[in-house]
């Protein structure tokens, strides 16, 4: 009895440890995930490989354009919201093709394919090191996702030690139109 | 001497008794508890056409199924086949964008049948990423040959999808499919133009 008390005390304070050890292991998908880099709407947000800068936001409930020579109206049950970006990419050419709208529930809103083949959308440029390249956003999400947003951007969906750049969206600078025209020559 | 030999074989034949027992009651009890679970795995519900099922990741209402020859996006079918074309209503209840839809509706009663293809209503074009909290008109359409004889009721099964905030291999949360949650049963009409 003298003895067995100190062993199942020393048993409990190594299972103690271990427990602890494993629920505060950090996951691997953490331990790999992105390496981020935040800033303000209208700043200029430099991460190692690329910066980004937004330039305009605006939200619309209908977008127009032009594809193929042909007319293209479309139309949501919530509002399209439209990101203008200015990338610069640093020694290497990059295409920055992910770019998602994290909304007011946390929620997150990849770029639409709704609007492909629209002009001047960034995800169909690549960005080339030394030329700053404009392009346009373009998201689809419910009115209540309208507040607190910011715009995540790396070069491909769910980078893995890779840079993201996470942009904070000021509420107070989002541009209201019905009809939003996604012309030559960006909004 | 004897008595202690003696005493140690017995010892030993009670271990080898106690592992044996042991042994067969776990047997035993993954057996019936395998029962159990096959047995309670058959209670899935029908639900009318219409009714929203909570598959997990998705929210999905069958409305209504027809053959035809035409595509929802006005194109024709290929030669040689015909369409068989589910209207429903998809809502995406994950936290992100997702087209990973395909395997959210199984058709039950028609042989060899493929994923389906889904078309966005409100644009009658192809459906690419759901957003979470938006509720899409969608048609899933599936391609079958043209002397292919169908059942006159389509038994659709809508397969649910688990959340594991840590999964098995990478301690990442993801989703992951389960067995059908919901079973609709539906007349098939035969629509001239499936995209109207």
């Amino acid at each position: 009895m003298r003895r067995l008390f100190p062993a199942s005390l020393m048993i409990a304070i190594a299972g103690a440890i271990l427990l602890f050890l494993q629920s505060t292991t950090p996951p691997y998908a953490m331990l790999t995930g992105p390496i981020r880099t935040s800033g303000a709407q209208g700043d200029t947000v430099a991460s190692r490989t690329f910066s980004a800068r937004v330039d305009k936001v605006v939200r619309a409930k209908t977008i127009a354009y032009k594809r193929f020579g042909k007319d293209v109206e479309r139309e949501t049950s919530g509002v399209w919201l439209l990101v203008a970006v200015e990338a610069r990419a640093g020694s290497q050419t990059m295409p920055i093709r992910a770019a998602t709208i994290r909304g007011a529930s946390g929620r997150l809103y990849r770029q639409t394919r709704r609007a492909d083949g629209a002009p001047q959308l960034l995800s169909a440029k690549t960005v080339q090191p030394g030329l700053p390249t404009t392009g346009l956003l373009v998201f689809e999400l419910p009115e209540e996702e309208l507040a607190d947003m910011s715009l995540l951007l790396s070069g491909q969906y769910g980078p893995q030690l890779q840079d993201e750049i996470v942009i904070a969206l000021d509420d107070r600078k989002i541009a209201v139109r019905d009809r939003a025209v996604l012309g030559d020559d960006g909004l | 001497m004897k008595e202690s030999l003696f005493g140690r074989a017995n010892r030993a034949f009670t271990t080898k008794l106690l592992a044996g027992v042991g042994g067969l009651l776990a047997a035993f009890l993954s057996f019936a508890l395998s029962i159990y679970q096959s047995r309670t795995a058959g209670e899935v519900p029908r639900v009318d056409p219409g009714a929203v099922v909570d598959a997990g990741r998705w929210k999905v209402a069958v409305t209504s199924v027809s053959v035809g020859s035409q595509m929802p996006d006005g194109s024709r079918v290929s030669p040689g086949k015909k369409a068989l074309v589910v209207d429903l209503v998809l809502e995406n209840r994950s936290a992100e964008s997702s087209n990973l839809y395909g395997d959210a509706l199984k058709i039950e009663n028609v042989p060899d049948a493929a994923k389906p293809l889904f078309y966005l209503m409100r644009d009658r074009a192809l459906l690419w990423d759901v957003q979470p909290m938006m509720p899409e008109q969608v048609k899933a359409v599936w391609q079958v040959r043209q002397d292919q004889v169908l059942p006159e009721r389509a038994k659709l099964a809508v397969v649910g999808e688990i959340f594991k905030p840590r999964d098995n291999l990478y301690a990442a949360p993801g989703w992951f499919p389960t067995r059908p949650v919901a079973f609709v049963d539906l007349p098939l009409a035969a629509a001239g133009e499936a995209g109207r």
